[in-house]
Order: structure tokens, then sequence, then C-alpha cells
């Protein structure tokens, strides 16, 4: 599976984290200035100021050939195109990683346009892959969303699985009246404490281990969306505390999303943990999770020294109906989706397609509101150099065709499941199970 | 006739609406006199959700009754439900200040007034709350601790509370009828006083009644009621998986299961195919017996397991020495009992109303257990308040419900 160089086994696994575009290159530096030891971090993006703002990590201007350095503005497509001409360059940065975080905001440019294609780069070289998307706040506008949705995804169909922060949730978490700053910090927070927080839980050597093989099993190939809570609590009722703010947290959304997972990986650290704290932490969320695989970790003390760090990965099992509660979330009114005029823009996104991948399936599969493709660019619009590259690197593509296509197709809810005669009655709810629907669906019998 | 004693139990249920009339002698001897049913339209999940329907068929139930059992009905026992009802225990304590330290009426009165006072949610009423037993200094299981001695007296009670609004929706259409609703109980608690020994309520046992639009279930325990619950799941459910799963109208799929229906998967059901043709518009479908069969008892199963982890969880499988009774119209799904069996791990029996006579129709059904609870429930009640039906009262009742309204 590893097309690693040096077959020696290692004593920890390689972590590399990508961060893509504007907001993804921020959250990287951030991450690499306070982040644990022994993960490698790149800033990639198409523009040079925000690369220019490096100090930490390793960076690596995507396209010099097409944007030039200045940014896409936006057009995801170009990003796409200046990251397949750069494809070498980066299947050399993730080659020999063991896992890979893509970091990227989603919804504008480079974010939304790369993230998939660089996920793909590092699924061939064998990684673990993992993206993690910011998406905006609704205020943003309906075609920023619709492009975030878009571009989560897509990168949903390539990586094993996507970490997903709406932005939004920190206006559901801390009020409306959080101003703009303090929302953007926490967003931010939330993300860092994410990745490091994984990390550290496969870094940090614990009393009791959650491995690297234990993330694996819980996230390869699930091409779904995951997420990680962080919380951290300390004083004398550390514990009750740290549990409270899980279930608070909307990524818990009220234990309901325990219940639903396929797989909790809990990771405990902190000073002088009692056996109690540990009962009592996995105890409650046992509870909310009573079908679920639990694996659970627990170090020393951490960064924060006295406090109690709990970090809970949720994997979820890929479902037939997340595609389509998904895109209910996405398209929030309807009208605006109709009203669509700036087309290219709106949709463009929606189609994994580059100006390479134009008239050639790509195997993406997802559908958006209209079965539409962007134009081909036109001639005029490019440099000879570009278009070189673009035929240079088109040619090269043709007889990829067949593996490209193998990217894994994302099931529709074909078979929608109705409630008959209590569709319009009180849902019985027992446990976050909805009872009206018939039982052999839920446990997933098979009739033949 | 003179000296005995009308007593109407009326069921508003999701399938049918059924009225059963007993004639109480002056030994307390139930009697069963007459039987009422009609064609349930306007309930869902035990809740009314159309009154007009409602009310037409409870009239319908009423007046057959009236016919057959040729008495006049005034007045009316009602079975409520619905998933809004819950069952909790409450514990009530009290100190004896008497000198002496002897237990007298009023201390009993005083502790079980302690036990019934209940913060409920303003919305909610309290449907029962019965009196389980009493401890005295911490010995348990006093059932009259009057003249006893003692520092402090305690008692449980089981309350059954549900949502007012909810609760007074049948009351009020039964009203409508110019019926007066004598009292209101829990229909799991009337299936049980129905079907239920003395000695299956001293041994433990748990009760289900397998509705069609939900399930209720009480735990007895020491011969008292120990755990009540309702679940909004039913024998509609199981129709409707059935319509669903294997792709026939609402109605077909009902028939279907009455005529084919089983709680457990026959092993050579998988070969046999059920023909439709006979009323389907395509000619030639067929539908698989093993299928349906699955479907089914995955459903009958589920709702089993709901109950038997609620159960679980307040402790009283270990109890159910007497094991478990099921009735409702789910009791006649063939090789329920071997299902639950399977699932509880106890024996089981179908329920039959026991300790009444009269008509034998009434007692030999499963599905007649709330009814005829109903009707007993009316003579625990008749006897613990005895109110004779005389001149007087009548208008006073009439004059009270002129200015009641």
């Amino acid at each position: 599976m590893k097309n690693s160089t040096e077959p020696t086994p290692k004593a920890n696994p390689v972590i590399r984290l990508l961060g893509l575009g504007e907001a993804g290159v921020k959250l990287v530096e951030t991450l690499a200035m306070i982040g644990p030891g022994g993960i490698e971090t790149y800033s990639l993006d198409t523009d040079n100021r925000s690369l220019a703002r490096c100090h930490q990590s390793q960076t690596f201007l995507l396209g010099q050939a097409i944007p030039c350095g200045l940014g896409t503005g936006g057009d995801s497509a170009l990003a796409r195109a200046a990251v397949e001409s750069d494809s070498e360059h980066l299947a050399g940065i993730v080659r020999g990683a063991d896992l890979v975080f893509i970091v990227a905001g989603m919804g504008g440019g480079t974010g939304t346009g790369a993230a998939s294609f660089l996920a793909n780069l590092a699924k061939e070289a064998g990684a673990l892959v993992v993206g993690v998307a910011a998406t905006p706040f609704d205020c943003e506008g309906i075609r920023r969303c619709n492009e975030a949705t878009g571009g989560v995804r897509d990168l949903k169909q390539v990586a094993d699985a996507v970490f997903h922060f709406p932005n939004q949730d920190v206006v559901l978490m801390e009020g409306a009246n959080v101003s703009l700053h303090e929302a953007l910090e926490i967003a931010n927070r939330h993300l860092c404490e994410a990745v490091l927080g994984v990390s550290r839980m496969l870094l940090e050597s614990g009393m009791l281990n959650v491995s690297f093989g234990d993330l694996q099993a819980a996230l390869r190939g699930r091409h779904s969306l995951a997420s990680v809570v962080y919380v951290d609590a300390s004083g004398d009722d550390r514990a009750a505390a740290a549990v409270r703010k899980l279930l608070t947290h909307p990524a818990a959304r009220g234990g309901e999303a325990l219940q639903e997972a396929s797989t909790l990986l809990v990771h405990l650290s902190g000073e002088e943990m009692t056996m109690a704290e540990i009962d009592a932490v996995t105890g409650a969320i046992g509870s909310h999770a009573t079908t679920t695989n639990l694996v659970v970790g627990a170090s020393g003390p951490g960064r924060d020294g006295a406090g109690l760090q709990l970090t809970v990965v949720i994997a979820h099992a890929a479902k037939l109906g997340e595609l389509g509660q998904e895109q209910v979330k996405a398209h929030p009114d309807p009208t605006g989706q109709a009203s669509g005029l700036g087309f290219s823009g709106s949709f463009s996104v929606l189609d994994t397609g580059s100006y390479f991948d134009l008239g050639k399936d790509t195997g993406d599969t997802s559908r958006g509101g209209f079965a539409y493709t962007p134009p081909a660019p036109t001639a005029d619009a490019l440099t000879p150099e570009c278009r070189e590259d673009l035929i240079r690197v088109a040619a090269k593509e043709e007889p990829n065709r067949k593996k490209r296509q193998k990217i894994v197709q994302e099931m529709l809810p074909l078979e929608i499941v109705s409630k008959g005669r209590f569709e319009k009655s009180e849902p019985t709810i027992h446990q976050g199970e909805d009872l009206d629907q018939p039982t052999y669906i839920r446990r997933g019998a098979v009739l033949n | 006739m003179s000296n005995s004693q009308i007593i109407v139990g009326l069921e508003i249920g999701t399938s049918k609406v059924c009225v059963a009339v007993g004639e109480v002698s002056e030994n307390q001897v139930v009697n069963i006199i007459g039987l009422g049913q009609a064609k349930s339209r306007g309930v869902r999940t035990g809740e009314i959700i159309d009154v007009a329907l409602a009310e037409e068929d409870v009239r319908n139930a009423i007046v057959e009754a009236e016919q057959v059992a040729d008495v006049e009905i005034r007045s009316v026992f009602l079975g409520v439900t619905g998933s809004h009802i819950r069952g909790f225990n409450n514990t009530g304590v009290h100190p004896v200040v008497s000198a002496d330290r002897e237990i007298s009426t009023t201390d009993i009165q005083d502790v079980i007034k302690n036990a019934k006072a209940i913060n409920l949610p303003t919305d909610h009423s309290v449907v029962h709350s019965i009196r389980q037993h009493f401890r005295v200094d911490g010995q348990d299981g006093v059932q009259n601790p009057e003249g006893m001695l003692g520092a402090k007296i305690e008692v449980d009670v089981h309350v059954v509370s549900g949502r007012y609004n909810r609760l007074q929706n049948p009351i009020r259409l039964v009203s409508g009828l110019h019926l007066e609703v004598e009292n209101i109980s829990s229909s799991a608690l009337a299936s049980s006083l129905a079907i239920l020994s003395m000695e299956q309520k001293e041994l433990g046992t748990l009760v289900i009644d397998l509705g069609a639009g939900v399930t209720e279930y009480a735990v007895y325990s020491s011969g008292v009621i120990k755990h009540t619950g309702v679940l909004a799941i039913g024998g509609d459910h199981v129709s409707n998986d059935l319509a669903y799963g294997l792709k026939v109208p609402l109605a077909r799929a009902e028939q279907l299961k009455i005529d084919h229906g089983s709680a457990v998967i026959d092993l050579e059901a998988g070969d046999r195919e059920i023909d439709l043709s006979d009323d389907s518009l395509i000619p030639g479908r067929q539908v698989n017996l093993g299928h349906m069969q699955k479907i089914m008892s995955m459903r009958l199963q589920e709702t089993f397991e709901l109950i038997a982890r609620d159960i679980g969880q307040a402790g009283l499988i270990e109890y159910l020495r007497a094991g478990v009774v099921i009735c409702g119209g789910g009791a006649r799904i063939p090789h329920i009992t071997r299902l639950a069996r399977d699932v509880f791990n106890l024996p089981v029996a179908i329920g039959r109303a026991s300790s009444v006579s009269g008509i034998k129709n009434a007692l030999d059904e499963p599905e007649f257990a709330t009814p005829v609870g109903l009707i007993k429930f009316g003579v625990f009640q008749s006897l613990a308040n005895p109110r004779r039906a005389g001149f007087g009262r009548v208008i006073r009742r009439q004059v009270a419900a002129l200015f009641g309204r």
C-alpha cells in the first residue's frame, strides 16, 4: 500500500500538514508555531503575498505559470489547473507520509479547487488522507456557501475523511453577538485544536495508546464527514466539566452525533488523572454511544498542565442518506439556487473538472442543482505559455484516464425511506433512532 | 337487578373503539353483559387526530353496547394512552411526632399526601398515583402500618402522568356525547387488572398490551404495580413496515399480516410465495412469505427489546418470576409467545380476562383486556369512594355540569 522509500519500521507515523489557500496557510502557520514536534508543515498557495507571511512552514507557490503568484481570485477551476501543473512537485511532498492533513478554507479559489486534487495525490502515495475543511459563515452569501459545499464534497470523495468545521457553528455556540474577530479566532482555534488533538493522540506515548492503526481503522476508505471535538477543563470537577463541554459542542449535537458514529476515538490527557475521572468521561460517552466502537486512550500531562484535555474523533460509516441531507443543508434557499445567474461561479465547483478535465469523465458523479459544466477557456484568455502548459499536461493525463476513474463513487440515496402513515404524525424518537421507520431498514437487513 | 350497579369501560383505541358493560352484583362479582365495538378511524398511535370521526365511532360503539346489554349508558370509565404518558415512582417521608410513637391514621394520610406532592411540569397532570408499600424505620414491605411503632414512616407511590391537554381530548370527546367520565385510567393498568391474578401480581409479572397504535406495559411485583410505560409502536407499525417492504398498499399489508403473519421466521417460509393476484391490479403479483415474516419479526423483536431494556434499567427483570403476559390485538400474532420467550428468557402466556364472568367472547379475546379491566378499575373506584346514584346526586351533577363548562 505504501510507496515509502525507506522500508524500515518507524517509531512514529509521519504526519504532514498541508495548508492550502489563504485560510489554510494561516492555520498551518499557527499550528507550526504551537504544534508538537514531529509534524512537517507545508504552506501551499497560488498567492505570493500569503506565502510571504510564512516563516515556520515550508512554502511552495502553486501554478507559477498560470496565475503567476497573483492568486486565483476565487476561481477554483484556475486553482485546479495550477495545482495540476505542479503535480510532480506536490507528489514529492506527500511521498512517504503516513497521515496527511489537508487544511483548507472552502469557498474561495485555491482551497476549494485544489484540495481534492492534492488529496488524490496523497492517496496515491499511500497516506491516510484527512481533510480539514472550514466552510464560511452563512452571511458570506449563498454562492460562497455553495462553492464551499461543493469543495467539501469533492474533497470527501477522495480523502478518507473530512473534518468539517462550519464557521456558522461558532455563531450557534457563542450567540449572534460575538464579534467577527472573536468568531474567526474561535473557529480557527477549533480547527487547530482538532489537528493538534489528533496528532497528540498519535504522537504522545501514553499509558493507554490510541495508535495510528486505530485512526486508520476508523477512517480509512470511509469518505465521510468526521468531526473532532477537543475540549479542556480544569478544576476539581474537571471530568464532569469536560463531558458537559463535549456534549454542548455543536459537532456533538447534544450527544446525537456520538450515537450515530461508527467509531469513537477518545483520548484523554492531563496531570494526575484518576481512574474515576477516566471512568466518568468514558462512561458518559458510552451512555450516549451504546452501539459505537469506542477506543480509549490516555496520556500524561499535556501542554496545559493541570487541565484535563479530551479529544474525541467521531467517525461515521459512509451513509446512504448523507448526501441528501447535506444538500438540503447546503442550499438553504432554493430560490437563491434557481436564480443563480452567476452560473460559472456557483456551479463550476460542483464539477471536479478543471480546464484539464473538460469533456472527460472524472468519475465524479455527484450532482449539483444543474447538469452544468463550465465553459471551455477561450483561447485568447490564456497566454501562449499557459496554453502550451495545458496541452502538455492534458496530453500526459490522457493515458491515465482509467486510473482517475477509480475514485470511489458516492452513492445517492436511491431509496428514500418513507414513514408511510406515520409521515405526518409526531415522530417516535428513541435514543436517536426514528422508530417509525421500518426496523429491518434501520438494522440493515437485506431482503433478496 | 335493582341492587346491581352498571359499570362501563370505554377504550378509544387506534384500531377499534370498544365498550364493555359490566354488571356488578352486591357482593362485587362482575358480570359482563354487553360489548360494543366500532372500527376506529380518528385515532393514531393512541391519540385522537380527528375528533369528528372519533366521536362518531364512539357513539356507534356505545349504541351497540347499549343494545346488547339492554341498559342506558350514562357514565363510563375511560382508558387513556399515548406516548406522552409516563410512569415513575416517588417516595413520601413523614416523621411520627406523637409521644408514644404509635402510627396513627393521620400519619398515614400525611405520608401519602407527601408522596403525592410531585413536581410536574405545568402542562402535565397526574392520571394515577398508586400506593405501593410502606416502610417504617427502614423496615420494608409493610402493608398497613397503622398501630405500629416507629419514628419515620415512608411510602412509595407509582405515579402515572401525562400532558394535560392531550389527556383532556378524549374526555372532552366523551363529554360531548353527554356521557359522564367517572374516572380515567391508563390502559396498561386497566389491562393488567383484567388479566392478572393475585398470585401473578405477588410473584412478579410483566404485562404487555400490544395495541395497534401503542404498546403499553406494566410490571407488578409483590402485589403492587412497580413500573409502567408506553411505547408509541404498535400493530400499525408492523403493517406500515410490511406495506413499505413488500410494496403493497397499506390495507393489503394489514390483511396480509392477519392472514399470514408470524412473529418468528419459519425456515421453510423463504421458498413460499403468497399470491396477491386476487385483488392486486397487477396479475400474478406475489410476495415472499420469508420476507414478510422477517419484516414482522424484526419489528416485534425490537419492540420487545425496547421494553426489556427499559425494565432492565428499572432493575425489575429479576423480579418477574411469573413471567410475561401478552394481551391486546398483537397477542393474536402466531408464535408471539415464542418470540417474547426468546427476548425475555421468561415464561410467556397470552392474557385472558379472569375473575369476571359473562359473555364468553369478551373474556377469551386478549384484545378486550383493556375495556374489561376498566370495569374492574371502576369496581375498585366505587369501592373506594362509594356513592349511590340518588336523585340528589344527579341534580347536583347536572348543575355542576352547567357551571363547569
